[in-house]
C-alpha cells in the first residue's frame, strides 16, 4: 500500500502528469459523448490511431528538441519533404517504396542537421532560422514534385490501417517502435546530457558537456522520429503532395506546451504524447458531439467552421490549465527534493 | 567606440561593429545594394510606379511592426497580428460596404476589437504567465477561426471609396497617399517609445523586470499595455490594408505576423527585450518589401523564390542576430 502511495506521489511530481490529467480528463469526455461500446470498438481505435499518427509522432518527435532547449517549427513542412522523396524516387527510380523511405529518412535527417547547423552552431533564434527553413524546404518540396501525384502500392496502405490480431493497430507499431528507442536513450549518456543542456547550457558546458554535440544527437533523433511521421503521412494519403502538413508543426508544439513541457530541461516524452493525445481527442470530441446535436435537435445546422472553432477555443483553454497544474508541478518538485514526508498526501487537483 | 581601439581591430572586426553598432543604417544600405541589383539584373524595374508601391508596402509593413517592435522591447512575443489585421480588414469591408463616411464608426470599432484582443493576450502571458509565444499562436488561431464563423468563409462588401482613394491615390504620381497615416502614426509610435514616460518604463521593464519593479513601476501594467497596444496598431494597420486590397477574405494578412516579426529583428530589435527602436523597424520594412520586390521583378519560379527568400532571410539572421557562445 505504501508502495504504491509513493508510486503515485512520484508520477504526481513527475513532468507527464500535467499532460496526463488533460489527457484523462478529455479522454473520459470523449468516450461519454460517443458512447463507450462504440469508442472502444477496435474500428474506432484504429481510425483513431491511423489518422493522428503522423500529428503523434511529429509532437514526439519535437519533444528532444524542446528538451534540449531549442525549437523547429519546420518540421511540418518536412513530413512533406519526406513524403514527395518517397514517393518520387520511387516512381522515377522504379524502385520498391522502401528504398524511397529510406531516401526520406535520409532528406529528414539532412534537413534536420541544416536547422541544428544554424541553431547550434550559427546561434541564431531557433523560431526565426526555423521559419526561415519552412520557405527553403518548400521550394525544395515543390522542385521535386511540382503538383500533387504518385501513389502507394495497395499492400502498403492495407497494411498501415490493418489491425494487428484483430485489435492492435499496426500505426500504434511505430509509437511503441519510438518509445522503445527513447527508453534505451534515457539509459545512455546522453539521456542524462540534454537535461543539462536544456536547463543551462553552460554550466553543461562548464560540466564538460558539449552543448552543440547534445543538440546535434537531439536533432538526428528528431529528423528519425520526424521520417517515421512523413511515413505515416505517406501511408495515410497514400499519395504525394508537397504543400501538406505546414500547419504540424505549430499544432505539434502546442501540443507539447499543453503536454507540460518547459523550453528546456524538463518534460518528457511522454508529456508529448499526451499533449498530442489531448488535441486528437478534443477534436474528436467536438466531432461527436456536433454529431449528437444533429440529432438530438432538429434542424439544426452549423458549417464545419464552427467545430473547428471550438476545438481551438478548448485548446487555449487547455494551454491555461497547464499553467495551473504546471505551478503545482514546480512545486511539487521542490517538495521532492527535501522529500518532505506529507508528499504523497498532497491535495489533488 | 574610441578611435583608438579601432585602429587596433581587424577589418573583419570593423565591419561586425559597423553592422551591430546601428543596424537600421545598415538595412537601409542593404536595400538600397538589393535595389541596386534588381535594377541591374532588370532595368525595366525602375520606375516612379514600382517606387511608388515599395515605399506603399514598405509603410504597411512598418506599420503592422509597430505594435511587434513594442512588444519585443517589453521582452514579449506577439504572433496575433496577422490575425488581427485580417478580422480588422474583413470587419472594414464588412461594415463601410463600400460607403462613404462610415470611417470614424469602423475606427472605433476596429480600436475596440484590437483592445480587446490585446487585453487577452496581455493577461494571458503577464497575469497568467505563459509562454508569449505559444499563448498568442493560441489565440491568434482561435480569432482566425472566428473569422470563419462569422463570415461563412467569404467576408462580404469593400471599403470605402473615399478610404480607399486616402490610401492608394498617388500624390504627385508616385508618392502613395498612405504616406499622409505615416506623418501621423510614425510620430506618435516615436513619442510613446522615445519621449514618453511610458516609453521609459517600456524599455526598462523590458531590460530588466526585477530592476523595474523595484523602482516601483508597475511592470505588469506597463506589460499588458504594451499588448494592447501591439492589438491596436495591428487593428488600425488591418484597416488600411483592406482598402490597399479594397475586398478582404479570411486570413488575408495572416503572414505579416511573421513579416513584422523578421522585420522587427532584422531592424535590431532584440529577442531579449529593453534593446530596440522602432526607426529600426521601419528599415527591416523596407529590406523585406525591397527583398520580395526583387524577387518578383527576377521572375523566378515560385519554387526558387521560396528557396531564395528563405536563404536571405538565414544570411539576414546571420549578420546581426547570433547569441552569444556558449564559452564567453
Amino acid at each position: 500500500m505504501i508502495d504504491v502511495k509513493r508510486a503515485l506521489s512520484r508520477f504526481r511530481r513527475s513532468p507527464a502528469f500535467a499532460g496526463f490529467t488533460l489527457f484523462v480528463f478529455v479522454l473520459i469526455l470523449n468516450v461519454v459523448v460517443q458512447g463507450p461500446g462504440q469508442f472502444f470498438s477496435s474500428r474506432s481505435l484504429n481510425t483513431l490511431f491511423s489518422k493522428n499518427m503522423p500529428l503523434i509522432l511529429t509532437t514526439l518527435a519535437l519533444s528532444p528538441l524542446l528538451i534540449a532547449g531549442t525549437l523547429d517549427i519546420s518540421i511540418g513542412i518536412q513530413l512533406a519533404l519526406v513524403n514527395v522523396v518517397s514517393i518520387m524516387v520511387a516512381q522515377e527510380w522504379g524502385v520498391s517504396l522502401y528504398i524511397g523511405f529510406l531516401m526520406g529518412l535520409l532528406a529528414s535527417l539532412t534537413v534536420s542537421a541544416v536547422c541544428w547547423y544554424l541553431v547550434s552552431i550559427l546561434r541564431l533564434p531557433s523560431i526565426l532560422a526555423s521559419y526561415a527553413l519552412i520557405y527553403v524546404v518548400r521550394g525544395v518540396n515543390v522542385l521535386i514534385m511540382d503538383k500533387p501525384q504518385g501513389q502507394v502500392p495497395a499492400v502498403f496502405y492495407k497494411t498501415y490501417d490493418s489491425l494487428i490480431g484483430g485489435f492492435l493497430p499496426f500505426s500504434a507499431l511505430m509509437l511503441v517502435l519510438v518509445f522503445a528507442i527513447w527508453a534505451y536513450l534515457m539509459r545512455t549518456k546522453f539521456g542524462r546530457n540534454i537535461y543539462a543542456v536544456g536547463g543551462n547550457p553552460r554550466n553543461a558546458f562548464a560540466a564538460g558537456i558539449n552543448p552543440a554535440w547534445v543538440q546535434f544527437q537531439a536533432f538526428m533523433v528528431k529528423g528519425f522520429i520526424a521520417a517515421l511521421a512523413g511515413i505515416a503521412l505517406t501511408l495515410m494519403t497514400a499519395s504525394g503532395n508537397p504543400l501538406q502538413a505546414e500547419a504540424y508543426g505549430l499544432r505539434a508544439l502546442s501540443a507539447c506546451i499543453i503536454g507540460g513541457l518547459g523550453f528546456g530541461g524538463w518534460g518528457s516524452m511522454s508529456s508529448a504524447f499526451f499533449g498530442a493525445g489531448f488535441l486528437v481527442l478534443i477534436q474528436n470530441t467536438v466531432y461527436y458531439f456536433f454529431n449528437f446535436l444533429y440529432r438530438i435537435i432538429p434542424g439544426f445546422t452549423v458549417t464545419s467552421y464552427w467545430q473547428n472553432l471550438v476545438s481551438d477555443v478548448i485548446i487555449f483553454l487547455g494551454l491555461l490549465m497547464t499553467i495551473v497544474t504546471a505551478k503545482e508541478q514546480r512545486e511539487a518538485l521542490k517538495q521532492g527534493f527535501v522529500e518532505q514526508f506529507k508528499g504523497g498526501e498532497r491535495d489533488d487537483k | 567606440m574610441t578611435s583608438e581601439l579601432e585602429g587596433r581591430m581587424t577589418w573583419s572586426q570593423r565591419v561586425q561593429v559597423f553592422i551591430q553598432s546601428s543596424p537600421a543604417r545598415m538595412a537601409v544600405i542593404i536595400s538600397i545594394l538589393l535595389f541596386a541589383i534588381t535594377v541591374a539584373i532588370n532595368p525595366r524595374s525602375l520606375n516612379l510606379s514600382a517606387l511608388g508601391s515599395i515605399i506603399l508596402l514598405t509603410l504597411l509593413l512598418s506599420f503592422a511592426s509597430a505594435g511587434q517592435t513594442m512588444v519585443l522591447i517589453g521582452a514579449g512575443l506577439d504572433f496575433t497580428v496577422g490575425a488581427v489585421m485580417s478580422s480588422a480588414a474583413i470587419l472594414t469591408t464588412y461594415l463601410m460596404n463600400g460607403q462613404n463616411g462610415t470611417f470614424l464608426m469602423v475606427f472605433a470599432l476596429a480600436m475596440a476589437m484590437g483592445a480587446a484582443i490585446g487585453f487577452l493576450n496581455g493577461v494571458c502571458c503577464v497575469k497568467i504567465d505563459l509562454p508569449p509565444m505559444i499563448v498568442t499562436m493560441a489565440i491568434s488561431n482561435v480569432v482566425t477561426r472566428m473569422q470563419y464563423v462569422l463570415t461563412q468563409g467569404y467576408p462580404s462588401g469593400y471599403a470605402s471609396p473615399n478610404f480607399i482613394n486616402s490610401v492608394i491615390s498617388r500624390i504627385g504620381g508616385f508618392l502613395p497617399s498612405l504616406s499622409l497615416y505615416a506623418v501621423v502614426l510614425f510620430p506618435l509610435v516615436f513619442f510613446l517609445l522615445n519621449r514618453s514616460r511610458y516609453g521609459k518604463q517600456l524599455y526598462l521593464t523590458g531590460n530588466n523586470p526585477t530592476a523595474a519593479q523595484l523602482t516601483g513601476i508597475k511592470t505588469n501594467r506597463v506589460r499588458i499595455l504594451m499588448y494592447v497596444f501591439s492589438a491596436m496598431l495591428s487593428a488600425f494597420a488591418g484597416m488600411l490594408g483592406a482598402a490597399y486590397m479594397s475586398t478582404a477574405r479570411c486570413q488575408i494578412f495572416d503572414e505579416y505576423a511573421f513579416n513584422s516579426l523578421v522585420a522587427v529583428i532584422v531592424g535590431g530589435t532584440a529577442f531579449e527585450g529593453g534593446i530596440g527602436s522602432y526607426t529600426g523597424s521601419i528599415a527591416g520594412a523596407l529590406l523585406m518589401t525591397v527583398l520580395s520586390n526583387g524577387l518578383t521583378v527576377l521572375a523566378l519560379s515560385q519554387p526558387l523564390r521560396n528557396i531564395v527568400q528563405g536563404v536571405v532571410m538565414v544570411l539576414l539572421l546571420i549578420m546581426y542576430n547570433r547569441a552569444r557562445a556558449v564559452r564567453q
